[in-house]
């Protein structure tokens, strides 16, 4: 019965994922300012990276994340860099986006509030919305692709590409497909932790 | 003659089982000793100890790690993946199974030290009292042992890629000094340590790579494997010169520095893995002498089932094995296994003559990104007889996640990253060798290459390293034959014709090494420095048994080609001199010192030489240049005197004479020297 308990609330879980307007979050980009549109018009995705500037994982994807942002970006795809975790500043992620050439828009989520809308758990992860009567309706969130599978143990080259297909799959209006394990990558850092645990 | 050698690069083996019983017997429990872990640990009492032991030789700022551990706010935002990965034992890095070989720098963390991080995570990752935190190491943020005595710098700085597949490159750093130099140690800086994942550094004793590749080696070479011509010496690889993030500064036992002389390149193996930025490669690698030559004289001996390798797609328990009977004792100090991406199970062990079985190194998950040397804690004794063993276990299936191929193909051996490797290196030291037999390690290379030949018959490199091997060992007659093996397969090769022609001459036959001399020295295809190779021994040859005027044509044609051939000045010299030439002899004799300034017995015989034109001054002077290089050489003394006696200088004769007596007490001729001045 445990098992499907689980499912149930998984269901509930992804039917909930409709994010709330944008004016009501405190997100912000690199030079400080709010962002309240993550799709422009015209646009039918949109593709969150959540990210860390410190997780090597993380910075090995980005020349991956930069081929589907060139691939899709022309496609009406909406690509954004989150980065969730308390150390990750503007002016740090400014310095990052620079040593590794990523011309992207970024997003500065210090209160977490794109985790938990987005259910993600690591960096990398991606998170892809539909764009739906002016709603975002999150449709995957998961591994970009297969090429870890533990902590810093690879395959030569991913197999599966998760990430692309969901894509692929949102702008076809079918059903994106969960990936078939969790992402693999640096534990996004809880806000709970920045007080001190002093004993 | 030269020898040719497979070297040990970026790649080597893998010993293999299945389902094994060797784990767990008698009910025997791993040592948890969950009493001994304190019920509420901190970072600063329990943690930091654990991290500063063990992970922060890499996790610093600047260091090999992709991440600092240094701080407790290093700690507690790393300590999800700290948890993580040390529970899966995938850090620290360290693949062999306990108690298969007692290994140095054991890096394995004790079962109590995982518990203890996991507690510690769970209860929320507590600080503790920071002020009782042991301080924290400081690491050199340039060279760890000091300045070296040498730093060699690549020839042009390397770009890796942002992001693709992993890279494996060999760089050339000539080495730059007119004198050679004992090393008892050697440092890596290879410019961006977080994307090196390890790298082997190689001898070239020939600058034979830089040869094969002269427009572009001083980018790199591509490429997980080479192959080196070893030049006209047995002069065996050695060390295990293996660099890892952990371990930058590689010192050797004492006793066993290596060498590098004028005219050696080294080469840098290195395997790299994009970080996701443009990563520059501008590696340093630092020198550091010592004047103390060797007193081991190690080997690198390989097991190698490269031939077996013919791996069915989709098969997940492809095994090959290999045995190796040691025909002299040795002693192992080190072990480096070597597969690609499907070696799963690596086993390597010995069988002693009285059956005892010891283990070499078991890993049972290869993983080539951490591959290592490792290093007995204790050498493990080998008597002559042992057999030693590989067993390697290859997965070719899809459930390999480390398969570069989806779906799965045949993979056989070969040198880029998708074909497979069967390498067991092994460092070992011959024990108790008779001092007026031929070095144990030509006995041990002609195992070895015997060994190869089991497996492929007709390898060449075996055949003419065989031929080589029987050669130096004073087996003439058996090495005729593995040299012709060579030729009947390429007909006319130089090198191998003229080392035929060195193991006829041994066994006898002078005229047939003539043969094959006189075949290279025809040749149009062959090399200039072959040519001069065996015209320089045809010269030896003709000197022997043709007559000086016909070897000093064959110098006279040689040194045209190759006029900086220092040897071939000194054997015409002695030619010129057997004539009666003086003035000849005292030229080449001049040509070869300042060819080889450093040689004390040229000095010595250019003072001969003038010394029997008259020219006693001279002579002296050359004389004492000997002496200055080779100060405890007692019949340089001697000789000394004697000149010195012949211009009149009694007193300093004696002195030189009392002196090559006191190096030398039975020395005959200067004691009767010496007795001569009294009177």
């Amino acid at each position: 019965m445990r098992c499907l308990i689980h499912t149930v609330a998984r269901f509930i879980l992804m039917s909930a994922t409709v994010l709330p307007a944008f004016a009501q979050l405190a997100l912000v980009d690199l030079r400080g300012n709010r962002v309240v549109h993550l799709a422009a018009s015209g646009q039918h995705a949109v593709v969150l990276i959540f990210a860390a500037t410190d997780c090597p994982i993380c910075n090995r994807y980005v020349p991956e994340i930069a081929r589907l942002q060139k691939e899709f970006g022309a496609r009406d795809v909406a690509f954004w860099w989150v980065f969730p975790n308390p150390g990750d500043t503007e002016a740090v992620v400014r310095r990052h986006e620079l040593d590794y050439s990523i011309h992207a828009s970024t997003i500065i989520d210090a209160k977490q509030e794109l985790v938990r809308m987005a259910h993600v758990s690591v960096t990398p992860e991606a998170a892809v919305f539909a764009v739906e009567n002016g709603q975002l309706r999150e449709k995957y969130h998961g591994r970009v692709d297969d090429l870890y599978f533990s902590f810093g143990k690879e395959r030569p080259a991913a197999t599966h590409h998760d990430l692309e297909d969901a894509i692929k799959a949102v702008l076809m209006g079918r059903t994106a497909i969960a990936a078939a394990h969790g992402p693999v990558g640096c534990s996004i850092v809880p806000l709970a932790v920045l007080e001190s645990a002093r004993r | 003659m030269s020898w040719i050698r497979p070297v040990a690069t970026g790649c080597v083996f893998a010993v293999g089982i299945g389902a094994s019983s060797f784990g767990v017997r008698f009910g025997v429990r791993a040592a948890t000793a969950p009493n001994l872990i304190t019920p509420n640990p901190t970072w600063a009492r329990d943690v930091a100890p654990i991290l500063y032991k063990n992970c922060t030789t890499c996790h610093h700022p600047g260091g090999a790690g992709p991440f600092s551990l240094l701080t407790y706010a290093d700690a507690k935002r790393w300590g999800p993946q700290v948890v993580k990965v040390t529970e899966s034992r995938y850090m620290p890095p360290w693949l062999p199974e306990p108690g298969h070989g007692d290994f140095a720098d054991n890096r394995r963390l004790p079962d109590a030290d995982l518990v203890l991080l996991k507690k510690w995570f769970e209860a929320g990752m507590p600080e503790g009292d920071a002020k009782a935190a042991p301080a924290a190491p400081v690491y050199d943020t340039t060279w760890q042992m000091g300045k070296p005595d040498l730093i060699l710098k690549q020839a042009e700085p390397f770009t890796l890629p942002a992001g693709g597949t992993d890279v494996f490159r060999n760089f050339v750093f000539p080495y730059p000094l007119k004198d050679g130099h004992y090393i008892r140690a050697m440092e890596i800086r290879p410019g961006a340590p977080q994307v090196v994942h390890h790298a082997n550094v190689l001898i070239d004793r020939t600058g034979s790579f830089r040869r094969q590749h002269p427009s572009r080696w001083r980018a790199g070479i591509p490429g997980m494997e080479i192959l080196l011509d070893a030049g006209n010496t047995f002069d065996p690889d050695s060390h295990f010169l293996f660099w890892k993030p952990d371990t930058p500064a590689l010192v050797e036992p004492e006793g066993m520095p290596w060498r590098l002389d004028a005219g050696n390149d080294l080469i840098l193996n290195i395997h790299l893995k994009p970080s996701g930025k443009a990563e520059t490669i501008d590696a340093e690698i630092g020198l550091y002498f010592t004047d103390k030559p060797p007193v081991k004289q190690p080997m690198l001996l390989q097991l190698d089932r490269d031939d077996a390798l013919d791996i069915p797609a989709s098969d997940k328990d492809f095994t090959v094995e290999d045995e190796l009977t040691l025909p002299v004792d040795v002693e192992a100090l080190g072990v480096y296994p070597h597969a690609h991406y499907l070696g799963k199970d690596m086993q390597a062990w010995a069988t002693l003559p009285s059956g005892e079985k010891k283990w070499l190194v078991w890993i049972r998950d290869w993983d080539i990104d951490r591959q290592a040397v490792y290093r007995y804690t204790e050498p493990v004794q080998l008597p002559k007889g042992t057999v030693l063993h590989m067993r390697y276990v290859y997965d070719n299936s899809q459930a390999n996640p480390r398969n570069p191929h989806d779906p799965p193909v045949r993979v056989r051996a070969g040198n880029r990253s998708e074909d497979e490797m069967a390498h067991l290196w092994l460092q070992v030291l011959p024990v108790d060798a008779d001092p007026n037999a031929p070095d144990p390690r030509l006995r041990l290379e002609e195992t070895w290459m015997r060994n190869r030949l089991r497996h492929t018959p007709n390898d060449r490199v075996s055949l003419y390293n065989l031929g080589a091997a029987l050669a130096g060992e004073g087996k003439f007659a058996e090495a005729v034959p593995e040299f012709q093996q060579v030729l009947a397969a390429a007909p006319g090769d130089a090198e191998t014709l003229t080392a035929l022609g060195a193991a006829l001459d041994g066994a006898g036959d002078w005229q047939g090494a003539r043969t094959a001399l006189v075949q290279v020295v025809g040749s149009l295809s062959a090399e200039k420095q072959q040519v001069c190779d065996a015209r320089f021994d045809l010269a030896s040859l003709d000197l022997r048994h043709e007559g000086l005027e016909t070897a000093k044509s064959e110098l006279n044609a040689e040194l045209s080609a190759c006029p900086r051939d220092a040897e071939a000045h000194e054997l015409l010299a002695r030619t010129d001199a057997q004539a009666g030439d003086l003035e000849g002899a005292e030229k080449e004799l001049r040509e070869t010192a300042r060819l080889k300034p450093d040689a004390p017995q040229v000095h010595s015989e250019l003072a001969q030489v003038l010394g029997q034109a008259g020219k006693l001054e001279p002579a002296i002077a050359e004389q004492q240049a000997a002496l200055k290089l080779a100060p405890d050489d007692a019949d340089g003394w001697n000789n000394l005197g004697v000149l010195e006696a012949r211009i009149g200088k009694t007193q300093d004769a004696r002195g030189d004479f009392e002196h090559a007596l006191k190096l030398q007490p039975d020395h005959a001729q200067a004691r009767a020297n010496l007795a001569r001045l009294a009177r």
